[in-house]
């Protein structure tokens, strides 16, 4: 007993110790717990509380307007209307039940137009219904109930029996006007202001809602934009177009940019390759908003920029006339016969000292009595024809460079006689002819063998013709110093170079603009390297980028970017050379034989320039092109143009010197309007002068 | 016998009185919690039913007296092992892995985790270890005592092991906790225990070290999940995983709670499982600073209550339950409230009591019922050593 109480006591030496050991470390655990708790929850409690109660910061996008279009007289060219808009935008997550309510609100004040009226479907009226009858709980059955409830039947299909349960009757309870509303309110991506109506607003509903605008969350009051062009259709598909919302297929591709779903984009040439300096930036505002989604604050966090404008290099006025000018000629022309083949011209106005374009007219007859006629300007660098005699010049000029003639020589235009092919010639066979004769009477034979001696042939009459015709490559390098067969630099990624023949027994024929084919924008490149003696300049649509104004609605008073003229290259050949074919230029308008003597010897602007034919084919017609590039004054070149219409006839007879004539028009409508400014703005100085005078006058009586 | 005590006076009330008001604690918790509308389940009333199940277990207990319990230990811990054995090889259409742990029998709508109630047999198996060791040996030597280190190792392997290979870090921690614990109290001398204990801690902070500032040197070893763990608890807001969602959206809602809170059902917070482990948030929140405490100093009064017994009770062995129920119990509480503060990393550790819960308040009620047993029988025996 006594070893068992001894036993007893040595337990109980060790266990009350450890014991509250054990106690003091749960008792250092909860103490560890209860401080932190007291920082948490007394020395950080307020920053917690904040943190929980203005948890959501909404960022919104508002667009602003795209930059306007003026042309280099600074006349609108596409612009924007302001238009009253009512936007509408949906929270995080916007509940149907939220949406129909803000919906049947603005139903009760706005009226929406017919064309969303019409939009509206059975379905949506269907999903409203549903809303606003407790979500048709009549329309189901108890059984159903208690089959959905032992999952025989799922949600959806309970859904689609009410869809189908619902009658027609019912339907009619359901607004159109609201339910045109929910549609678009429904779709509207969360936390980007979406446009409910914008268009037709009357000022009564613009009023009403500005005073309600507590009432109706997410709705907004703001300023929309519609985009229109000053002259309809002219230049109207260089301008370019714009997309509402964003095109489906890039949609990854803006999105990357910052761009919101809805916003507009330019989708073709000039504003499409533009869009970064029209689109503007975007103003950012973050508004706080409190647990209730009460706006706590709201910071601007970014003041936004309207898109800037561009000015363009284009003289509408001139642009508009040449369009009807090709029109009308296009019309005269098909009044004969072999004409059906007929459907197209092209015109480009460029000056050739600077590039700048003043006209880029491309016009296409439909045969729609609706719309007869459709711009084509974009084909005056995005199709390409065999443009004939008119590149005669750059094939006297390489003649020169490679060394195969000297200004001067004398070549004998004769009839081409190769073995194996058919016999070919000038339109007359002139005899021995110098260069500049060659060039006035428009000579083949001259050219081709010019091309030849380029390919080292040698034309013996009645033998066959061996050329090096690797050395086409040589001629097409020359040429593209010209801007033939190459890019010209517009800068739009639709533009072509053109095709390039095939290099057999026919390829001389490039010496002639017979082989390859070009754009009209390359052939006034061409001319205007000709004009102004050696220097190929990049065309360029766009003189000034501007700043908006305040009033976005006028020309921008402070230039950002300034466009200057830009030399591509300087060709090869010499000045004294270049000189010689701008001589052979002028004796085509005015010398006694000159192929254009008639529509330009007796014109007070001195142009200088070269015809064209070339053969082409269209519907199995063997067709013929007629083109003409030249410029004016002679001396001190203003414009450079080129005109070319393409399977203008077919059959021997050229019924109508339909390029010719549209050439004559384009340089006489140039000059008019130039003297008509010029009058004008004497005028304007005088009357200034006048009033001046009548105040002195009436200083005089006083 | 005739002096023996009666039935009511020999129940203890006090004991009973804590785990009531901690009924009381549960009942408003999970009633704010449920109204966040994340499940269609009213919780209250299952609480209140596992509460009737837990008084039965409670009442079941006092039916065998502590000596009793030393002579079904082993049958108890092997019938333990032999369901986490069990759950190994169960096919899944009885044991479905929970958040890919397989610690659970389903069977219908019942479902058991055996782990709960493996903590209360681990504690008696490992009392009923120190107690016959003291028997048998009775001089200590150096010797001894780590022969007796090592008996409560391995004891304690087995089930660890088992629970790890489930994963269930969370318990098996608990049993760490546990054991830790009972060392402690066992006697084993301070030179065997310090460097224990400190080589344990020592490994524990370098594992945690390396794992935050040399990740690279332990991926191979170490689950990216458990690496996620650390991080988002360290820095919740850069790294923004759940768990570190979690955490940020448990330490605005007691953070708001300030120090009266927001009163009852007056929540704003959204937490994710707010009526189990994470129902802790939902008092801090609703009844602040202020009532955070009172819950953390009614545990505090719990384990009070436990020392009390245990220094009372005149077998080693019942000493040794008391240690083992006050350790598993600490831990809980401190782990559970931790991870909602910030001071321990997530793990699924319900909070005692208070977390809806079956298998947890089975467990734990059972642990219970032993403590009860103990003060049940205790007097009989204090008079008979007296008549001695």
């Amino acid at each position: 007993m006594k070893h068992k109480q001894k036993q007893k006591k040595k337990k109980k030496s060790h266990i009350p110790l450890r014991m509250n050991i054990l106690f003091f470390a749960v008792f250092l655990l909860f103490s560890i717990l209860i401080l932190r708790l007291g920082v948490l929850q007394i020395v950080q409690g307020e920053e917690y509380t904040n943190q929980v109660e203005q948890k959501d910061e909404i960022s919104v996008d508002y667009s602003v307007p795209r930059g306007e279009i003026y042309d280099r007289n600074y006349q609108k060219v596409v612009y924007n209307i302001p238009q009253k808009a009512i936007t509408y935008t949906p929270s995080k997550n916007p509940q149907p039940d939220d949406l129909l309510d803000v919906s049947k609100k603005l139903g009760q004040i706005i009226q929406m137009t017919d064309a969303d009226k019409e939009k509206v479907t059975e379905r949506d009226k269907k999903d409203i219904w549903l809303l606003e009858n407790k979500n048709g709980d009549s329309l189901i059955t108890k059984e159903e109930k208690e089959m959905l409830k032992d999952k025989k039947l799922s949600d959806s299909d309970i859904y689609q029996m009410k869809l189908d349960r619902i009658t027609e009757e019912q339907l009619k309870s359901v607004d159109i006007n609201v339910a045109s509303i929910y549609r678009k309110l429904f779709n509207a991506v969360a936390l980007t202001p979406t446009i409910v109506k914008n268009a037709d607003v009357t000022d009564e509903e613009f009023a009403y809602i500005s005073e309600n605008l507590a009432d109706l969350p997410g709705v907004n009051i703001t300023t929309d934009w519609d985009r229109k062009k000053t002259y309809d259709t002219a230049l109207s598909t260089v301008l370019g177009n714009w997309s509402q919302g964003l095109p489906a297929e890039q949609l990854e591709y803006y999105e990357s940019k910052g761009y919101n779903l809805n916003d507009r984009v330019g989708v073709s040439y000039i504003e499409e390759l533009y869009e970064d300096v029209l689109r503007g930036t975007k103003s950012k505002v973050k508004t706080v908003t409190d647990k209730n989604n009460n706006v706590v604050d709201t910071k601007v966090i970014s003041e936004g920029q309207s898109g800037k404008d561009l000015v363009l290099t284009v003289d509408m006025d001139l642009q508009v006339e040449v369009e009807k000018i090709i029109e009308e000629e296009i019309q005269k022309m098909k009044e004969y016969p072999n004409t059906d083949t007929l459907d197209r011209a092209f015109v480009v106005v460029m000056n050739p000292k600077t590039g700048e374009v003043l006209t880029l007219a491309g016009k296409q007859y439909t045969g729609n009595k609706k719309t007869p006629w459709y711009d084509y300007a974009h084909g005056t660098f995005t199709s390409a024809y065999e443009s004939g005699s008119a590149v005669k010049g750059a094939t006297v000029l390489t003649g020169y460079q490679t060394g195969v003639i000297s200004p001067g020589d004398q070549l004998l235009d004769e009839v081409f006689n190769i073995k194996g092919t058919q016999v070919i010639s000038s339109y007359k066979v002139m005899g021995w002819i110098d260069d500049l004769t060659a060039l006035e009477r428009s000579s083949n034979v001259y050219m081709w063998k010019v091309a030849i001696a380029i390919m080292d042939g040698h034309y013996v009459s009645g033998q066959a013709l061996p050329l090096n015709t690797d050395k086409i490559d040589l001629i097409r390098y020359y040429f593209s110093q010209f801007g033939l067969g190459t890019k010209t630099g517009i800068g739009f990624s639709e533009e072509i170079e053109g095709l390039k023949g095939a290099a057999d027994v026919n390829a001389f024929q490039i010496g002639i603009g017979q082989l390859d084919t070009y754009t009209p924008l390359q052939l006034a490149q061409y001319v205007s390297t000709i004009a102004n003696g050696g220097y190929r300049m990049q065309p360029l649509l766009v003189k000034e980028i501007r700043n908006p104004d305040v009033n976005d609605n006028a020309l921008g008073s402070t230039i950002i970017e300034e466009m200057q003229p830009k030399v591509l290259n300087r060709i090869d050949m010499k000045s004294e050379w270049i000189e010689h074919v701008q001589e052979g230029f002028w004796r085509v308008t005015h010398g006694s034989q000159g192929t254009a003597r008639s529509f330009f010897v007796n014109e007070p602007y001195d142009a200088a320039g070269k015809t064209g034919t070339a053969q082409s084919y269209k519907d199995g017609k063997s067709t013929y092109n007629l083109s003409f590039v030249g410029y004016a004054p002679f001396d001190d070149p203003e414009i450079a143009i080129s005109v070319i219409v393409p399977n203008a006839y077919y059959g021997s007879n050229q019924p109508y010197s339909i390029s010719n004539v549209i050439s004559q028009r384009v340089f006489r409508k140039y000059f008019e309007l130039k003297e008509k400014r010029q009058n004008n703005d004497l005028e304007n100085d005088e009357a200034e002068n006048n009033t001046e005078e009548t105040d002195t006058e009436e200083n005089l009586q006083e | 016998m005739e002096n023996q005590k009666k039935v009511p006076d020999r129940f203890d009330w006090t004991l009973a009185f804590i785990i009531f008001l901690l009924f009381i604690v549960s009942i408003i918790a999970i009633s704010s919690a449920q109204t966040s509308g994340q499940y269609e389940i009213n919780f209250v009333k299952m609480q209140i039913f596992w509460y009737g199940v837990g008084a039965f277990i409670i009442a079941g207990s006092l039916l065998f007296d502590p000596d009793q319990y030393k002579k079904l230990t082993w049958i108890l811990y092997g019938f333990g092992i032999f369901l986490l054995v069990a759950l190994i090889f169960a096919p899944t259409s009885i044991a479905e892995p929970r958040n890919g742990a397989k610690s659970w029998f389903t069977f219908g709508p019942a479902s058991i985790q055996p782990s709960e109630f493996m903590k209360t047999f681990l504690i008696l198996a490992i009392s009923r270890v120190i107690a016959d060791h003291h028997q048998k040996f009775l001089t200590k030597t150096l010797k001894t005592d780590g022969w007796l280190l090592l008996k409560i190792g391995i004891t304690t392997l087995v089930p660890l092991a088992l629970i790890l290979e489930q994963p269930d870090l969370g318990t098996g921690l608990v049993i760490i906790a546990i054991t830790a614990g009972m060392v402690l109290v066992s006697g084993i001398s301070w030179k065997i225990i310090l460097p224990t204990f400190s080589v344990v801690a020592i490994l524990g902070v370098t594992i945690i070290s390396i794992m935050i500032y040399f990740p690279e040197f332990l991926k191979d070893h170490i689950d990216v999940y458990q690496y996620g763990r650390i991080y988002s608890w360290l820095d919740p807001y850069s790294y923004s995983s759940n768990e570190g969602y979690h955490l940020i959206s448990s330490l605005q809602a007691i953070g708001s709670g300030e120090i009266f809170g927001k009163g009852y059902l007056g929540k704003e917070v959204y937490v994710m499982e707010r009526h189990t482990d994470f129902v802790f948030s939902v008092i801090a929140e609703e009844f602040g600073f202020i009532g955070a405490s009172l819950v953390i100093s009614l545990f505090f009064l719990l384990i009070y209550h436990l020392i009390k017994i245990a220094l009372e009770s005149n077998t080693q062995f019942n000493a040794y339950i008391c240690a083992g129920i006050i350790s598993m119990t600490t831990f809980h509480v401190f782990q559970n409230i931790g991870m909602t503060i910030q001071v321990l990393p997530i793990t699924g550790i319900p909070l005692p009591f208070i977390s809806y819960g079956g298998s947890s308040l089975m467990g734990n009620m059972f642990a219970m019922g032993v403590i009860f047993s103990i003060r049940f029988y205790h007097k009989r025996y204090m008079f008979s050593t007296d008549k001695e």
